[in-house]
């Protein structure tokens, strides 16, 4: 058998009040792959994200973080063990600026002025937009700038495990080429990345392995090739017929 | 001129107590979006405490005068830590059973629980130390200094001095260090903040303690001023309130700010119609919020899409 997966997630079950949001979710992703999630609106992409890092409890099933349950464990542990997570709709700190947000990525690595320099060198070497704006309030930015800075500091944690969740909302077909080209770049670096996104198309084709999600279970699963050449996936998500 | 510059600076060192207690407001509210109505009954335990204390150094009962040369600049540092320790952990009881339970969640809970909090503090006071106000000496004497003609209370520089630089230090805490920039996440964002590895529930446990020990600082700064009183507090805290409403309740420099313009608008209202200070304080409410309802510095939040 090959070694354990590094994410595991088994019958996982999140509600909210009444509404069963993930009805028994069930997904791997290993070191070095990039897994994505693919769903419409609704289907439950970002609760799972959430789940993962702690921010929804589950109600039923477990999340194995490399062999250990995580499944209660307070979401700011999981940071410390090496899952960081790049929100739906940025969330950056809007008020703080630039370096400051991703000096608040590295948060619990407690690094000396100097490491954290040579680590901020390394995410405007990624991001070379977010150098010129280093001193600026991370308000200021524009979306795609916002969604940059919030990759950056999510890799600040140096993250065993990137969850990157739906990066390409709400920006500009020229910026959404760019953000991929980042996610690219990170895969080609060897970090492991699970990935939620409704451009279908693209995520697919950077993922080594896929699953579609729809109203909290997953209807199907295979490589991105695989679901790329689906006729029902290509009907659903990629708009061909 | 001379009663003008006495009254500025008596109106300076007034703000320097508003602006703590204001502040104080600020860190839980950006925490938790909730604070302390009792607050007041913390500035009257910090105040007590460091009475107590002082009797207790000076080895006489706990309902005996003060006298002024009980109160040495050294015992009084001691009563300062004393006061503020006590204030602080009363600041983490008052989160534990009176803010917890209930932030987060719709509905005003938490502004009765933490009245009842601070009712309880205060007729434990009552219980104690008795409903006569106690006259605390000022570590530096009663001997008013002249400096250009003007007489200035050797108490109202302390107070100045002190609330002045521990204002000074929260803000390049806030600013500057990793601690500060925590807590600033958790204002922002707390489920970003918790994305971080920044264990949310102990910046926001941390707010209630920072933001008692600095109403305790506020009561035992001023007590030498008014006296200690198990009344003090309501007025001060109310005022104070006012001032972060006037300066922002959402930024901490425009509640230093607010405190600030409080005081002297108190002061210098006060040379010229005593009894229309809190008048003044009220119309200039009423006049900041018409025109900018953030508050001085507060911000309207403008969310991008």
């Amino acid at each position: 058998m090959a070694e354990a997966p590094l994410l595991a997630i088994d019958g996982l079950e999140v509600r909210y009040g009444a509404v069963e949001a993930l009805k028994g979710i069930s997904l791997e992703v290993r070191t070095g792959e990039v897994v994505t999630l693919i769903g419409g609106n609704g289907a439950g992409k970002s609760t799972l994200m959430k789940a993962v890092s702690g921010l929804e409890p589950a109600s039923r099933g477990t999340i194995r973080f490399d062999g250990q349950d995580i499944t209660t464990l307070a979401g700011h542990r999981r940071v410390a063990l090496g899952i960081a997570q790049s929100p739906e709709g940025r969330q950056v700190f809007a008020d703080q600026s630039v370096r400051d947000n991703l000096v608040l990525g590295a948060y619990h690595r407690r690094l000396s002025t100097a490491d954290l320099d040579r680590d901020v060198d390394r995410q405007f070497a990624l991001f070379p937009k977010l150098a010129e704006r280093r001193a600026q309030m991370a308000g200021t930015l524009s979306g795609g700038e916002q969604q940059m800075l919030a990759i950056a500091r999510a890799l600040m944690a140096q993250p065993r495990l990137l969850l990157l969740d739906e990066p390409s909302l709400g920006l500009a077909p020229l910026i959404v080429r760019e953000i991929f080209a980042a996610i690219r770049a990170l895969k080609a670096q060897g970090v492991t990345i699970l990935l939620v996104e409704q451009m279908a198309n693209q995520a697919l084709a950077v993922a080594d392995r896929a699953y579609v999600l729809e109203t909290g279970r997953i209807t199907l699963a295979g490589t991105g090739s695989e679901l790329r050449r689906n006729p029902e996936v290509r009907a659903a998500y990629l708009g061909k017929v | 001129m001379v009663v003008l510059l006495q009254a500025l600076f008596s109106g300076l060192a007034l703000g320097g107590i508003y602006s703590l207690v204001a502040v104080g407001f600020n860190i839980t509210h950006g925490t938790t979006r909730t604070f302390n109505f009792g607050q007041g009954e913390f500035l009257v335990a910090g105040a007590f405490v460091s009475v107590s204390v002082l009797l207790l150094l000076a080895g006489k009962g706990i309902n005996a005068p003060l006298d002024a040369i009980d109160v040495t600049p050294t015992v009084y540092a001691v009563s300062l830590v004393g006061g503020t320790l006590v204030t602080a952990v009363l600041g983490v009881m008052l989160y534990f059973t009176a803010v917890r339970p209930f932030a987060g969640r719709p509905g005003l809970a938490w502004v009765m629980s933490t009245i009842g909090f601070g009712i309880l503090v205060q007729n434990t006071a009552l219980a104690i130390w008795g409903p006569s106000p106690v006259p605390m000496p000022s570590p530096l004497g009663n001997d008013v200094i002249r400096l250009a003609g003007a007489g200035f209370v050797p108490q109202e520089i302390l107070v100045l001095v002190v609330s002045v630089a521990v204002l000074i230090a929260l803000d390049v805490v806030m600013r500057r260090t990793r601690l500060g920039k925590a807590m600033r996440a958790v204002a922002e964002n707390r489920n970003a903040a918790t994305l971080m590895g920044i264990d949310v529930s102990a910046v926001v446990v941390g707010a209630f303690v920072l933001s008692s020990a600095f109403a305790g600082l506020a009561g035992l700064l001023v007590a030498p001023i008014t006296t200690a009183s198990v009344y003090m507090g309501l007025t001060l805290a109310l005022k104070a309130f006012s001032a972060a409403i006037v300066g922002g309740l959402d930024n901490p420099r425009g509640c230093m700010l607010g405190g600030f313009l409080m005081g002297l608008l108190e002061a210098l209202v006060g040379l010229w119609h005593a009894e229309l200070r809190e008048i003044a304080i009220f119309l200039l409410i009423i006049v900041v919020l018409a025109v900018k309802p953030e508050g001085l510095l507060g911000r309207r939040r403008v969310e991008k899409v």
